[in-house]
C-alpha cells in the first residue's frame, strides 16, 4: 500500500474512535513496534538511494501528523467526557403559540388563489340599504327570491348584508371595466344557531366583467379555482340554479373528497357537495349601471361550508364557540 | 315540492328509475333532495327554485322530463267548457283586471260529501296532504297535478254573488283554521253581500267552507297577482300550499284546464252536476308572448358553438315555437307556463340547460387589467403578528346585550329583528364575546386563555369601524423551569407595546383610561399624534370578577399612527454599559425617570429597568430600582471619558427629584 492511501486509511480510523482506549489501539496498530506505518518506514532501506530522502521525509511527517491527530482525538474524548449530563427527554422552553381561526385560514387561502388568477380584493360595508344589498341586484321586493335571504333589519330600515354582493355594485359604481374582483366578508341571515345553520356566515363572491365573457370562462375559472383548493384531482360537477342577480346561472359541486363520490356522512350520501353559486351577470344590473357594452359573470361561495367539507367539521357552532382546543387544531404556516 | 313516479307516469314514458331520474332532473336544474323508494312507487323530494313556479306540479315536472328525454306529453291539456243551458249560475263582479285578471266559477249541485276514493287519498298522503273529503280532496289533488290552485265554496253560503274586491280597512274574517284576521287595503278578497269568503289566493273562509251537508259548491279557479298575494301572506304570516304558487305566478291558461279537470272529477267522484253556466272572466287570455333571440349570442354566452338545429329543437322540445327571421335573428313564441322567461338571456339558459352544462367547455383566459391589489391586506397582517405574539384567533357573531353600551347607549344600533331577544343590539366593542369565549375556555379547563378577535364594530357616530381586541387570563402555570403565576397588568401591556413596535408605531404614550369596561385604577389608554388609539389594562371587575386583562384598539386609527421611518445604519461596535442604582419615593412613576433619562443623554442610549427592590433598610414608602443604560455610537467604541458627562447630568437631573444614588 503506498504511503498517501494508508494516511487517509488510518485517518479515517482515528475519526471514528469513540474512547481513549480505541485511540490507543490505533496508534499500537499503525505507529507501534510492529505498527503498520513502522513497517513502511523499514522498507525504505531497499529503495534506490536516490529515492531514499525524500521518502523518508514522507514517511516520518505523516507518522508525526498521525501521532499528532491521535493525541488530540484522544483530549477531545476525555473532555466530553466531563461534560454534565443533561436530560435531552425533558420538554422544551416553549415561547407562546397562538393560530388563526380556521375561517380566516380558508378564506385567506381563498383570496390568495383568487389573487394568483388575477383577481384584486375588494372590501365594503356590513350595514347594507335594501338599494345595494337587493335593488341593485334584480331582486325586488315583491320576488319571491327574496325568500333565499331572510333579513336581519335595523330600527333604521337598513339590513345586515345577507352577501357580499353589494360590494360588487358599489365597486362597480367607483371603477369601469373591465375587471376582475372578489369581496371577502361576514354576511347575515336570520337562521336557527343550530349544527347546520348560523345566523353570520363569511362569503368570498367573486366578479368577472369585460366583453365576450361566456360561460365557459365562468367554468373554467372555477373548475381551476376548485383544483387548487381541493387538489388537482378533484372533479367538479355544474348545474343549472338560479339566482336573481345571474342569467344563465349554475351552481358548481365538487366530488365528495372523502368517499370519491361513494357517499358518505360527510356528503349526505349524495357523493358530492355544492360548493359555488355562480352565474353570467344578469343584463339588468350593468344596464343599470351603464355598462351595456359589458357582460361577465359572478360567483359566490360561504367559506364556513367549504371548511366544514374540507376540515369535515360537523357543527358550524364550534366556529363560533373559540375553543382553543378546537382552534389549535388547524394549520395556519401556508398563508 | 313532492311528486311521485306512477303520477308522473301517467303523463311522461320514463325509461330510467330511482336515482337516475334524480341524475336527469339534476341535469336540467332540478334538484332532488331525496329519493324514497315505497311499495311500488318512489317519492322524490325537491327543490324547486323560486322562479320555477310552473315546477310546482306533476305537469311541470313532465313537461320537463318529455323535453330532456326528447318525448311528447301522454295526455292533452286541452279543454272546452260544457254548455249548460239552465240559470243557475253565480254572479261573479271582478273590481280590478289587474289584481285579477282571469276568475272562473263553476256551480255543481247535488254534492255527496264522502271519503275520496283510495288512489285519490293515497296520493294526497304521500305529498304530504291530509285527506278531508272528496270536495277537498279534489280541489288538492287537482292543485297537485296541474299546479293551479283551487278553492271550493258552499254555493248556499254565498249572499248575492261573488265579487273580488281590495278588503277594507279593518275588515274581519274568520279563516278555515279558525283563526280571526283583521284585514287590510292591501289585501285582495273573494267576498258576497255580506262581507269576505276568502282571503284570495291564501285560505277560504270558515262560514263558506264545505262541511259535512254541503250540497252545493262553487269551484273557483282564478289567477290572482303574485305580488298581492305574496304581501298578504307575509303581512298575516299564513303560507299555503295555495299562496305559495300564486306568488309564484300562476298559468293562466290553466286556470281554464284545472277547471274543467276538476268539474270532472267532481261529477265522477263526488255525485255533482254543473248546475249553471260556467262563469270565465277571460275566456280567451293573450298567451302570445315572444322574446327575440340571435344564434350568435347563443354561442357567445354559452362559450360554445351549438348548431342552429339543435338550438331550435330544445325550444321546440320545450313547447315554444320558434320562428326564424333574417340570418341570424329569430323569435320564441313563449308558452303560458313559463313566466320566468323574460329576456334573451333566459332563453339562451334554457339551450345551457338542455345541451347539459357538463358540455360547456372549461377555459381561462388571463387578460391583463394592470396591477392587483387586496383592500383588505391589513387585517392578515395583524392578525399574524397577534398569533407570532401568543394569540389565538376568535370569530364571534356580533350581536350583544345593550347593558355593555352603558353611557353610549343612545349610539347604540339596535336590530328590528334580534337573532336573540336579549342580544339586540350591533356590537359596539369586541370584548363581550371574548370575555365569553374565555369564561368557557376556562370552564373546559385551560389554564391560561390568550385570544384575540379582528372585526367590525358598530355605532350610530361611527357607522362600522374595524377593531382589534385580546384577552389574556388565567395563569401561567408552574413547569419545571419556572413557578405558578397568575397574569397580570404587565402581561397585557406588553403584548399592546409589542403590538404598536411590530407595526412601526414609534410615538405613543399612555393616558388615564376613561373607558367603563376596565378598571381605571389598572388600565390606560394609547395615544398617539393626539387620538386615542385605545385602551388596555383590567377588566372592570363589575362586569367580570376574575382578574381577566384586555386590550381593544381601533384598527383604522392604529394603522394611520405607523411610521415609516429611514433605515439607519448598524452599529458594529459594541455598547458601553452602566448600571445604576437609585433610592426613590415608592409612589414615583418610572414613567417619570424614564422620561428624564430619555431627554438627558447626548449619546444615544438604551434604557431597560433591570430591578426593583423594596426592603425596610432603604426606608419606608421607599423603593429602590436599578437601570440599566446602554450608550451606543454608530462610528466608534465609546469610552467611559466620553459618557462621563452624560452620567453626571442624569444623575443630577435624578437627584432634582429626589432620587437618591445608590453605590
Amino acid at each position: 500500500m503506498d504511503l498517501e492511501s494508508l494516511g487517509k486509511e488510518v485517518k479515517l480510523e482515528i475519526q471514528k474512535a469513540a474512547s481513549i482506549d480505541e485511540a490507543e489501539l490505533i496508534r499500537i496498530k499503525h505507529l507501534g513496534k510492529k505498527g503498520s506505518l513502522t513497517k513502511v518506514l523499514h522498507t525504505i532501506g531497499n529503495l534506490p538511494a536516490s529515492e531514499r530522502p525524500k521518502a523518508g521525509q514522507l514517511a516520518n511527517k505523516l507518522k508525526n501528523e498521525l501521532a499528532e491527530l491521535i493525541i488530540e482525538k484522544k483530549e477531545v474524548i476525555k473532555q466530553k467526557k466531563s461534560l454534565p449530563w443533561i436530560d435531552l427527554s425533558l420538554p422544551g422552553r416553549k415561547p407562546n403559540l397562538g393560530g388563526l381561526h380556521p375561517l380566516t385560514i380558508l378564506s385567506q387561502e381563498i383570496q390568495d388563489i383568487f389573487i394568483q388568477m388575477g383577481f384584486s380584493v375588494v372590501t365594503g360595508p356590513e350595514i347594507e340599504t335594501e338599494y345595494y344589498n337587493f335593488t341593485a341586484l334584480n331582486t325586488p321586493k315583491d320576488h319571491p327570491a327574496r325568500d333565499m335571504h331572510d333579513t336581519f333589519y335595523l330600527k333604521d330600515g337598513r339590513l345586515l348584508r345577507t352577501h357580499t354582493s353589494p360590494v360588487q355594485i358599489r365597486t362597480l359604481e367607483k371603477l369601469s371595466p373591465p375587471l376582475r374582483i372578489i369581496s371577502p366578508g361576514k354576511c347575515y341571515r336570520v337562521d336557527t344557531f343550530d349544527p347546520i345553520h348560523s345566523p353570520t356566515f363569511t362569503q368570498v363572491e367573486g366578479l368577472w366583467i369585460d366583453k365576450n365573457i361566456s360561460m365557459a370562462d365562468l367554468f373554467g375559472t372555477l373548475d381551476l379555482f376548485a383544483k387548487k383548493i381541493f387538489g388537482k384531482d378533484v372533479k367538479t360537477e355544474f348545474f343549472p340554479s338560479y339566482f336573481p342577480f345571474t342569467e344563465p346561472s349554475a351552481e358548481m359541486w365538487i366530488q365528495c373528497p372523502f368517499c370519491k363520490g361513494k357517499g358518505c356522512s360527510v356528503c349526505k350520501k349524495r357523493g358530492k357537495i355544492e360548493t359555488a353559486g355562480a352565474g353570467m351577470v344578469h343584463p339588468n344590473i350593468l344596464k343599470a349601471l351603464g355598462y351595456e357594452e359589458f357582460n361577465g359573470f359572478a360567483f359566490g361561495m360561504g367559506v364556513d361550508r367549504i371548511a366544514m367539507t374540507k376540515y369535515d367539521i360537523d357543527d358550524i357552532r364550534l366556529f363560533f364557540q373559540n375553543e382553543l382546543q378546537f382552534l389549535r387544531q388547524f394549520d395556519d404556516s401556508k398563508l | 315540492m313532492i311528486v311521485n313516479y306512477n303520477w308522473l307516469s301517467e303523463w311522461v314514458d320514463i325509461k330510467c328509475k330511482g336515482e337516475e331520474l334524480a341524475e336527469l332532473l339534476a341535469k336540467i336544474g332540478i334538484e332532488v333532495e331525496e329519493v324514497e323508494k315505497i311499495s311500488g312507487d318512489t317519492i322524490y323530494k325537491i327543490d324547486i327554485t323560486p322562479n320555477r313556479g310552473d315546477l310546482l306540479s306533476v305537469i311541470g315536472i313532465a313537461r320537463e322530463i318529455a323535453a330532456k328525454t326528447e318525448k311528447k306529453l301522454k295526455k292533452s291539456i286541452e279543454y272546452k267548457f260544457p254548455k249548460v243551458n239552465t240559470d243557475n249560475k253565480i254572479n261573479v263582479t271582478i273590481k280590478d283586471k289587474e289584481d285579477c285578471p282571469r276568475y272562473t266559477a263553476s256551480p255543481l249541485n247535488k254534492i255527496k260529501i264522502t271519503n275520496s276514493p283510495s288512489f285519490i287519498t293515497e296520493r294526497l298522503k304521500k305529498c304530504g296532504i291530509r285527506p278531508l273529503n272528496n270536495v277537498v280532496d279534489i280541489t288538492n289533488y287537482v292543485l297537485l297535478e296541474t299546479g293551479q290552485p283551487l278553492h271550493a265554496f258552499d254555493f248556499d253560503k254565498i249572499t248575492g254573488g261573488i265579487t273580488v274586491r281590495r278588503a277594507k280597512n279593518g275588515e274581519k274574517m274568520v279563516t278555515l283554521e279558525e283563526e280571526e284576521e283583521k284585514l287590510s287595503e292591501e289585501d285582495l278578497i273573494i267576498a258576497d253581500e255580506n262581507g269576505p269568503i276568502a282571503l284570495a289566493g291564501i285560505m277560504g273562509g270558515l262560514e263558506s267552507g264545505i262541511s259535512e251537508n254541503t250540497e252545493r259548491i262553487v269551484l273557483e279557479s282564478a289567477f290572482f297577482k303574485p305580488s298581492l298575494i305574496r304581501e298578504a301572506s307575509r303581512r298575516l304570516k299564513i303560507s299555503t300550499e295555495s299562496s305559495y304558487r300564486f306568488e309564484r305566478t300562476a298559468d293562466m291558461y290553466m286556470v281554464g284546464y284545472a277547471a274543467y279537470y276538476a268539474t270532472g272529477l267532481l261529477e265522477k267522484y263526488a255525485d255533482g252536476k254543473i248546475m249553471g253556466k260556467i262563469i270565465d272572466t277571460n275566456p280567451n287570455p293573450n298567451l302570445s308572448r315572444k322574446i327575440p333571440f340571435s344564434y350568435n349570442k347563443i354561442n357567445d354566452l354559452l362559450g360554445m358553438t351549438i348548431e342552429k338545429k339543435k338550438g331550435i329543437s330544445i325550444l321546440e322540445n320545450l313547447g315554444f315555437i320558434v320562428s326564424s327571421k333574417n340570418g341570424d335573428e329569430a323569435e320564441a313564441l313563449i308558452p303560458s307556463h313559463r313566466n320566468d322567461l323574460k329576456i334573451e338571456e333566459d332563453l339562451i339558459e334554457e339551450i345551457g340547460r338542455f345541451i347539459g352544462y357538463d358540455n360547456i367547455p372549461l377555459r381561462f383566459k388571463y387578460s391583463n387589467y394592470g396591477p392587483v391589489w387586496a383592500e383588505n391586506r391589513e387585517l392578515i397582517e395583524i392578525k399574524k403578528i397577534m398569533v407570532s405574539l401568543g394569540f389565538w384567533e376568535a370569530i364571534n357573531i356580533p350581536f350583544i346585550e345593550p347593558g355593555w353600551a352603558s353611557k353610549k347607549r343612545e349610539e347604540a344600533i339596535y336590530l328590528e329583528n334580534p337573532m336573540w331577544s336579549d342580544k339586540e343590539i350591533l356590537r359596539n366593542t369586541l370584548i363581550p364575546s371574548l370575555l365569553e369565549n374565555t369564561q368557557r375556555n376556562l370552564n373546559r379547563g385551560e389554564e391560561i386563555v390568550r385570544i384575540f378577535e379582528v372585526g367590525r364594530v358598530f355605532s350610530k357616530g361611527n357607522e362600522e369601524e374595524e377593531n382589534i381586541g385580546g384577552i389574556i387570563a388565567g395563569h401561567i402555570s408552574k413547569n419545571w423551569y419556572g413557578n405558578d403565576r397568575e397574569v397580570d397588568f404587565y402581561d397585557i401591556k406588553g403584548i399592546a407595546e409589542a403590538l404598536l413596535e411590530e407595526i412601526k408605531i414609534i410615538d405613543y404614550s399612555f393616558k388615564d383610561c376613561k373607558n367603563p369596561l376596565f378598571t381605571k385604577e389598572k388600565a390606560s389608554s394609547i395615544a398617539s399624534g393626539g387620538k386615542v388609539l385605545g385602551t388596555f389594562g383590567l377588566i372592570n371587575q363589575e362586569v367580570c370578577k376574575d382578574n381577566v386583562f384586555g386590550f381593544e384598539l381601533n384598527l383604522k386609527k392604529l394603522l394611520k399612527a405607523r411610521k415609516e421611518e429611514c433605515f439607519k445604519k448598524v452599529s458594529v461596535f459594541p455598547p458601553l454599559k452602566r448600571d445604576i442604582s437609585i433610592i426613590i419615593e415608592e409612589n414615583t412613576p418610572f414613567g417619570e425617570i424614564k422620561s428624564i433619562l430619555d431627554h438627558s443623554t447626548k449619546q444615544r442610549a438604551r434604557i431597560k429597568l433591570i430591578d426593583i427592590y423594596y426592603a425596610q433598610k432603604i426606608g419606608k414608602d421607599k423603593k429602590s430600582l436599578t437601570i440599566r443604560l446602554e450608550f451606543y455610537n454608530p462610528k466608534k467604541t465609546l469610552t467611559d471619558n466620553e459618557i462621563k458627562g452624560d452620567i453626571k447630568l442624569i444623575t443630577k437631573k435624578l437627584e432634582s427629584i429626589g432620587a437618591t444614588l445608590r453605590e
